[in-house]
């Protein structure tokens, strides 16, 4: 286990697509055949209304809830992009639907760690509008329940997890009902009192669950987070309003989106394996595409644009341009060095090496050649030296 | 007035913040040409600044047979050896290697394009010229279009480009920085055998220092040519010590 970890709380993601309702009692929940609530406000809660109930019962519950519809597609978007917003704090962080985040802290000197936090608090709150309860503990799982047990806007730090957890309720395993009686029945009612037990009796009596619950319940933290990780496809577009003809006004275009990629390359330390341009075109619908895979990863801009800028220089539209998007769908490490921190000739040899595969990828292998001696004392020109692809 | 020469230097100052010093001079205060010595000590005067350009575009001009070719190819066998990188570009001339052997090129450190065409040379010369090959010459075409963006890579990386050019041609005069036109005075004979040719060599053009000046130079065929399968314009060791024969400098 890595640790510290930091757990903001907000509710459930689906709630952050109404943030006029904030304060109010709302229910999200679909209706229809099986209708039941997906998630519901602070306000509807304490009036009894709980996710999985049905809506029926839901409205029952609290008749003044406003009722809305779950929006997935937006929900998964917000996700992605709290994630994105987070991911400069930590590169090991994971948030989920129901308004859990995580990061781990670990390797953070002491003052970036608060620093961390205080940023995750108000990124989160900047993003969906709820202030996060905060809970740092040496593992996710102790960390939520600490974030459970802070005030909104503020953090609660936990030192030792065994002894922080020890009196807490066993409803926090989050266990199957059923699973939650046999706990009952054998009197296991703190995670203190779990944590006493072995994990392999307590795994005879309620199977794999029981094993994972003394393991939860003594800190151990049996479950890493499922770390986010940043899309591997970049993309960079333009909408073109009026459409444009002139082909130095899309090459200027073009070298700006480049620019972009390249900044956003340079912050991941990645290159283009694979660069993607797309012309939409005023009046058809599909759009025109040239697609290229490289054999060395393409990070700068000027590298970048020497691939897209060749394709628009020949490119012939058919009709004027209205939208130009730049993709690298396919990414992977920069593998090679910052040749301009070297001086001497061995960094412009390799950028030269590198330039004449480039070459080879568009006109292929015969267009750049090395020579070596052959049979020099031949008659035919073409046997005194051997040319061999570069 | 003074007022704007106070917002042109608030402008200027702007810049300097924004993009560093380098990104806007002064004209008095650009940094002079670097000179790459060619180890020809008279081609070396005519250009005024002891040497090549380098991070420019020179062009050895004229008819065929004036050795020219025979000019580019012995800076080319010696940028081999002392540069990391030397390239090529030879659209649809036939760039054939033996022809400098007796130069001593080092092979590892040249490269050969051979473009399909003009775009792709040109395509090609700007590519590494940005990327920092040490010599570049150009044999064949270039689109016009490819001159500028040629100038400005060769500009930053300080590539030396040169280009041989059989007839006048107006664009590549235009983006050169020195131009050396090049004339057979005569052939050389000894003992009623051909032995070599005269050449004329006038510096044409030339934006870092006064053109006008000329020299003449003798380039020798190939010691024991016989040994060869054919006659080739190389140039090779006079009296084993100095590869040209120097006879008049005029100019």
């Amino acid at each position: 286990m890595g640790g510290p970890y930091c757990c903001g709380l907000i509710p459930n993601l689906e709630l952050a697509h109404h943030p006029q309702l904030i304060g109010q009692p709302l229910v999200v929940g679909y209706w229809g055949q099986g209708a039941h609530v997906l998630a519901c406000s602070e306000e509807a809660a304490e009036a009894g209304v709980r996710p999985g109930i049905t809506m029926r019962n839901a409205e029952h519950l609290c008749p003044a809830a406003f009722v809305a519809e779950p929006r997935p597609g937006a929900t998964l978007r917000l996700r992605e992009r709290l994630s994105a917003a987070l991911y400069d704090l930590a590169p090991e962080l994971e948030v989920r639907y129901d308004g859990t985040c995580w990061i781990g802290l670990e390797g953070l000197p002491a003052q970036h760690k608060s620093l961390a936090v205080r940023e995750l608090r108000r990124r989160l709150h900047q993003a969906t509008g709820f202030d996060p309860r905060l809970g740092v503990a040496p593992g996710p799982f102790s960390a939520r329940l600490a974030a459970r047990r802070a005030q909104p806007g503020r953090v609660l730090r936990v030192e030792d997890a065994t002894r922080f957890l020890a009196p807490l309720p066993t409803a926090e395993l989050d266990l199957d009902p059923e699973l939650m009686d046999r706990l009952e029945l054998l009197g296991l009612r703190t995670l203190g009192a779990v944590a006493a037990i072995g994990p392999r009796r307590l795994e005879s009596q309620l199977g794999p669950p029981g094993r994972h619950a003394v393991l939860l319940a003594r800190g151990e933290e049996p479950d890493p987070l499922a770390a986010w990780q940043p899309p591997r496809c970049l993309s960079a577009e333009r909408q073109l309003e009026p459409p444009v003809e002139d082909r130095e006004a899309l090459l200027f275009i073009a070298r700006a989106l480049c620019g972009d990629l390249a900044a956003e390359l340079g912050l991941r330390g990645a290159g283009a394996k694979q660069v993607r341009m797309l012309l939409a075109v005023e009046g058809v619908a599909v759009p025109e595409e040239r697609a290229s895979l490289v054999r060395h990863p393409l990070s700068s801009q000027a590298e970048l644009f020497g691939l897209a800028g060749g394709w628009l220089r020949e490119w012939r539209p058919a009709g004027p341009v209205c939208g130009l998007v730049i993709e690298v769908p396919e990414l992977e490490a920069a593998g090679r060095r910052q040749l301009r921190l070297w001086v001497g000739g061995d960094a412009a040899a390799e950028e030269v090496q590198a330039a004449l595969e480039r070459l080879q990828e568009r006109h292929g292998e015969q267009v750049a050649l090395r020579l070596a001696p052959g049979l020099t004392a031949s008659g035919v020109p073409a046997q005194r030296y051997v040319a061999e692809p570069a | 007035m003074q007022e704007s020469t106070a917002q042109l230097q608030h402008a200027i100052d702007k810049v300097h913040l924004r993009f560093g010093e380098q990104a806007l001079l002064r004209a008095t205060r650009l940094p002079p040409a670097e000179p790459w010595p060619s180890g020809l000590a008279e081609v070396d005067r005519l250009t005024g600044i002891r040497g090549l350009p380098k991070g420019r575009l020179s062009v050895l001009q004229g008819p065929t047979g004036s050795g020219k070719l025979t000019l580019a190819l012995a800076l080319l066998a010696r940028a081999t050896r002392e540069l990391a990188q030397s390239v090529v570009i030879d659209h649809r001339v036939g760039f054939d290697p033996w022809a400098m052997a007796p130069m001593h090129p080092d092979l590892r450190a040249l490269a050969l394009v051979k473009p399909p065409d003009v775009a792709t040379a040109g395509e090609a010369a700007v590519a590494l010229a940005r990327a920092g090959a040490g010599f570049l010459l150009l044999l064949g075409e270039l689109p016009e279009n490819a001159l500028s963006p040629l100038e400005s890579a060769a500009s930053r990386s300080g590539s030396l480009v040169v280009a041989c050019a059989n007839a006048r041609n107006a664009a590549l005069a235009h983006a050169s920085s020195l131009t050396l036109g090049l004339e057979r005075a005569d052939w050389i004979y000894e003992r009623d055998q051909l032995v070599g040719l005269r050449t004329r060599v006038t510096c044409l053009k030339n934006k870092l220092a006064a053109p006008g000046a000329a020299t003449e130079l003798d380039i020798r065929y190939p010691l024991g040519a016989e040994r060869f399968p054919e006659k080739s314009l190389a140039i090779v060791f006079n009296e084993g010590v100095k590869p040209w024969v120097v006879r008049t400098a005029v100019g």
